[in-house]
């Protein structure tokens, strides 16, 4: 018995090293970002950014929604409630990879704007003379947020990823994107738009390693009222984006859940 | 007798970890996040591909002994960040591996943490 003890003890001082690490893609608290840093050009978003919540911010949902779904929950319309009913998110523990109906997850669609910003991997800026191109790791995606003083289209063609103009107002860099398609989810749980939904989002660069993104999402046929988050990023200066290809991979991952080859 | 011990002890382990919270990621709820096991184990394959790099094993001892199992680690990309290769683990590599076991029985593992051929815990995420 004294053995018996003694090897539970052990077995728990070995399993108690490990602190439940949470997948940035998920339900769980990312890394907190770091201290403030030296100042920087205000006006150069340029570099690779990774979501990263302020010090001492436990905000788990900015991994899959904008806003507390407890606390802060949007304010649907009939439509959106219905929608969102309807969803089976796998995203957080609720449905398996075989009972999803997430667009993503089943068919490889792609996210779209804004759900491509819940997918845990960084994005970086490059700024050109008539664009600010905003790449994704996660499947490539990019958008051309044009700069050159266009206006937005008055009858969008519906795209993925939506079309986009941005703007500077003072040192903050403001983006408007509409023309959606509606195959696309709001986030990883589910929330629905229509092809009404605009997008505003408002990137600023408080210092060297830090950005700020704050979105508003309209939309008069899902949302009863605008939608508001600010979310937060981090500069990753030495790394590179790499391939991730949803096509394929993902879809023969059902089968390796279950253990299957 | 050892075995038995060492399996109870295995199951008190787990009982006690209960608590841990929902690791969180698509196809989660495949797997019982409320049960933890570890397997003392011989890794067969290290597949270092999308959406989650896969570790293949057989258990060395234990009443699991002799079985094949997989577990799932995040992307290569970010574990790549985090400073792993393709060869970070390779066939006959020793291993200490725990996670949440499948709901429907299967050999299929939520890595939680995985303690390297070299004694010391591989990171699993990104910094």
């Amino acid at each position: 018995m004294r053995t018996f003890i003694a090897f539970t003890i052990a077995l728990l001082v070995v399993v108690s090293g490990f602190t439940p690490t949470f997948a940035q893609g998920g339900r769980g608290t990312a890394p907190a970002a770091t201290a403030p840093s030296p100042p920087a050009e205000p006006r150069d978003l340029q570099g690779v950014w990774m979501m990263r919540n302020p010090p001492g911010s436990n905000r788990g949902f900015t991994n899959y929604t904008f806003t507390d779904p407890k606390a802060d929950p949007p304010a649907l319309t009939k439509w959106g409630e219905d929608q969102f009913k309807l969803a089976k998110d796998s995203n957080g523990g609720n449905y398996r990879l075989d009972e999803t109906n997430d667009p993503v997850l089943t068919k490889c669609f792609p996210p779209g704007t804004p759900r491509v910003y819940f997918h845990p991997y960084p994005f970086e800026i490059v700024q050109t003379p008539k664009e600010v191109l905003q790449i994704f790791e996660y499947d490539h995606f990019m958008r051309r947020i044009k700069t050159d003083g266009r206006k937005l289209p008055e009858d969008p063609d519906q795209l993925w990823m939506g079309t986009s103009v941005g703007r500077w107002e003072g040192n903050e860099f403001v983006v408007e994107t509409v023309g959606f398609n509606t195959r696309t989810w709001l986030d990883r749980i589910g929330h629905a738009h229509s092809e009404k939904l605009k997008v505003t989002e408002r990137f600023r660069r408080k210092d060297r390693d830090h950005l700020e993104l704050d979105f508003t999402l309209e939309d008069p046929i899902a949302l009863a009222k605008p939608w508001k988050a600010t979310f937060f990023y981090e500069l990753r200066p030495n790394w590179e984006l790499g391939e991730i290809s949803c096509s394929g991979d993902y879809q023969d991952f059902t089968k390796k859940e279950k253990g299957e080859k | 007798m050892t075995r038995r011990l060492a399996f109870l002890a295995c199951v008190v382990v787990a009982l006690v970890l209960t608590t841990v919270p929902a690791l969180a990621h698509h196809g989660g709820a495949a797997f019982d996040q409320g049960k933890t096991v570890t397997f003392d184990a011989t890794v067969t394959e290290l597949e270092f591909a999308n959406p989650h790099v896969l570790v293949y094993w057989t258990v060395k001892d234990g009443p699991a002994a002799g079985q094949m199992w997989s577990g799932w680690l995040t992307a290569p990309n970010k574990l790549q960040r985090a400073g792993w290769t393709k060869k970070t683990l390779s066939a006959g590599d020793h291993i200490v591996v725990s996670g949440n076991p499948h709901k429907d029985g299967n050999h299929v593992l939520q890595i939680r943490k995985l303690v390297g051929p070299d004694g010391k815990d591989l990171p699993l995420f990104e910094q």
